[in-house]
């Protein structure tokens, strides 16, 4: 008889296997008595043992960064910044002068700092388990033992754990362990992120009753529904089967019933294009060409914004390259642009304003780059995108600069070539007209974050409005599928590029409001990638349609979490 | 003392990246370095423990006081690690 013990799903993914148990908290002995510690010696002792610990974390690192997003692997270089803490060495000194041995000191002086930051709560207490993991690495220096072959698992295991530190996660083998199950943690835990990050099926905050499954005992490990299910039964073992794990990085993804979603990759600096290129972007969703005129005392010229988006382009050969035209003011100001002494810049001479106005020859010289760089090898996938449009006025005003740059082009005997041609859905003007924008573009792209503050009139910056500026909100969901519905029946493709495009929770719901393309920070692809390949059509248009029906945040939330059907 | 106010921006507030490069650039400055939520005691900013646990939030104001050599010029680069977006916008 299938047994099943509830928890919280951490990747929307299902494994099989035979439970193991993983002890990980290294046995500290008993103390000695007083007298017969040396300080001088423990302390040696202890800095030895760091020393150790921070070659071990940094081998660890190096190992963890093939697998996982540089972000993620970043972990371990704050477990090194916590190792080297002058408060630490303090805190295990003191302790060490009053009689105890280093492995007891450094157990009692991390007690005090993970108990000081659970108190805290919040973001400092989700770092506790990086504390314990750090402590765990000491104690292992100083007493032995090891993780109990963590790494070099039977394949087929299901592990079972009082809780996995980072590294400890970071140890599995997605090859070999078929998922895993904690009695404590969260869903914002390293171990629920790495888990995502390694496509690991994996259930945390189970509780106490996990402990009641014995090591050896066949389990699921159900990520979707955050149920660990004990001896299951030939239908749950078969329902379980047909869940298979995706690759991450393979070419384009589509949902589980083919509809192809374009993911691609938000480009903010240089480096990004190569980083969104080994993360497996099929492109550029919004390469941000601000960072072009940003630290410098004049803009670019023809010249070297034409190499620029030439090497995004070459970047992704079969992918299309998204550039926005320069949107400054706002938050964005560029001194030598003269920015303009708008009262409230964000609601003052900001993006296209600017291009159609005081900057129209910075926009002339940019479009001739990008007309030029479209006439490329690879330029035929290039789009160019408007920035915070709020009238048809301002997109034929600027689709006529296109045609006398490449009028002016032709005349000139340069080879250019027209790309293809959009707005930033980032205003309610612009969710409000998309019907008749729809008619002079090729794409259009929701930018989540501006849409939502401007809607919401909820600056995102300000904590106190942070619950208004949320993409979930009704009046926001509603903006976006206003824009995306407008596309619906043309040609014309529908993007988002906010923040809410890289959070795969959101995935099935962006899904099925009709987005075709979703652009999200490099690190961030894999993962909605794999969300998107879990998404089941129906499934997701109904998610949409009951979101678009609720009438608070708190409705929305409950929808996108499952607790309402 | 010199002393800075000044409201967090980063996403990640005094945690992740942004808490990392704070303290990193407490610590390899000259100056004796203290932060804290303005109204709430000052820790060492050289310290991640320290300042980890301050649980310091996007949108929260903190009080960065330093003393010694090159105090201004920290302050200065403190300033501008609360005051800059984790990703550069």
């Amino acid at each position: 008889m299938p047994r099943r013990l509830s928890g919280v799903g951490a990747t929307r993914a299902t494994g099989t296997g035979t439970a193991v148990w993983y002890e990980s908290e290294p046995e500290l002995g008993d103390p000695l008595a007083a007298d017969a510690v040396d300080p001088d010696a423990e302390t040696e002792r202890f800095e030895s043992a760091r020393d150790a610990a921070r070659g071990a974390i940094r081998a660890e690192r190096e190992r963890a960064a093939e697998q996982l997003d540089d972000g993620e692997a970043a972990v371990f270089d704050a477990h090194v910044q916590f190792l080297q803490d002058p408060q630490l060495a303090e805190a295990v000194g003191a302790r060490i002068e009053s009689g105890l041995p280093a492995e007891h000191a450094v157990d009692r002086a991390f007690a005090e700092f993970v108990e000081r930051f659970e108190g805290t709560g919040g973001r400092t207490a989700e770092r506790a388990d990086d504390l314990r993991d750090v402590r765990d690495r000491l104690l292992r220096e100083l007493v032995g033992g090891d993780r109990g072959d963590l790494a070099d698992l039977p394949a087929g295991s299901v592990v079972l754990a009082e809780r996995l530190t980072p590294s400890d996660t970071a140890r599995l083998d997605p090859d070999r362990v078929a998922g895993f199950a904690t009695v404590t943690g969260g869903r914002t835990a390293h171990a629920a992120i790495f888990a995502r990050s390694l496509g690991l099926p994996a259930v945390v905050g189970v509780g106490e009753g996990l402990h009641d499954v014995a090591a050896g005992t066949e389990v699921v490990v159900d990520g979707t529904e955050g149920e660990v299910v004990v001896d299951p039964d030939a239908a749950t073992r078969e329902a379980a089967v047909g869940d298979e794990r995706v690759d991450i990085r393979t070419a384009p993804v589509t949902t589980a019933e083919g509809t192809p979603i374009e993911v691609a990759a938000n480009v903010g600096r240089r480096a990004d294009l190569a980083a969104a290129a080994d993360h497996g972007a099929d492109g550029v969703g919004l390469f941000r060409t601000e960072f072009l005129f940003l630290d410098r005392a004049s803009p670019p010229d023809e010249d070297e914004q034409y190499e620029a988006y030439r090497e995004a382009l070459a970047t992704f050969p079969d992918g299309r390259v998204v550039v926005r035209t320069l949107d400054v003011g706002g938050d964005k100001p560029v001194e030598y642009l003269d920015p303009a002494d708008d009262e409230n810049p964000f609601l003052g001479e900001r993006g296209i304003r600017r291009s159609l106005g005081p900057d129209a020859d910075v926009f002339e010289t940019q479009l001739r780059a990008l007309l030029r760089a479209a006439a490329t090898d690879a330029g035929g996938r290039l789009s160019v995108m408007l920035p915070l449009v709020t009238t048809v006025e301002e997109v034929v005003a600027a689709r006529e600069a296109m045609e006398s740059v490449a009028a002016a082009l032709d005349a000139a005997g340069e080879a250019y070539a027209i790309p293809e041609f959009g707005v930033m859905i980032e205003t309610p003007a612009a969710a409000l007209l998309a019907d008749p924008l729809v008619d002079h573009v090729d794409f259009v792209s929701v930018g989540t974050n501006d849409l939502a503050q401007y809607v919401m009139a909820a600056a995102r910056g300000n904590r106190r409005v942070a619950d208004l500026a949320d993409p979930r909100q009704p009046g926001v969901l509603r903006a976006i599928r206003r824009a995306v519905a407008a596309t619906e029946g043309t040609d014309v493709w529908a993007g988002v590029c906010g923040e809410m495009a890289g959070d795969p929770e959101m995935t099935p719901l962006l899904v099925g409001l009709g987005v075709d393309e979703l652009s999200v920070a490099p690190a961030a692809v894999p993962r909605v990638k794999r969300a998107v390949s879990e998404v089941r059509d129906d499934a997701a248009r109904d998610l949409a349609e009951r979101a678009l029906a609720a009438e608070t945040r708190e409705e929305v939330v409950a929808v996108l979490d499952g607790t309402v059907s | 003392m010199p002393e800075r106010i000044a409201t967090v921006v980063p996403e990640d507030g005094l945690h992740a990246r942004p808490g990392a490069t704070f303290v990193e650039t407490a610590a390899e400055s000259d100056a004796d370095v203290q932060v804290g939520h303005t109204g709430g005691d000052l820790v060492n900013a050289a310290s991640i423990l320290a300042v980890t646990g301050l649980g310091v939030e996007h949108g929260d104001e903190v009080r960065v006081v330093a003393e010694g050599e090159g105090a201004e010029a920290t302050l200065d680069e403190l300033e501008r690690i609360l005051t800059t977006p984790e990703d550069g916008r």
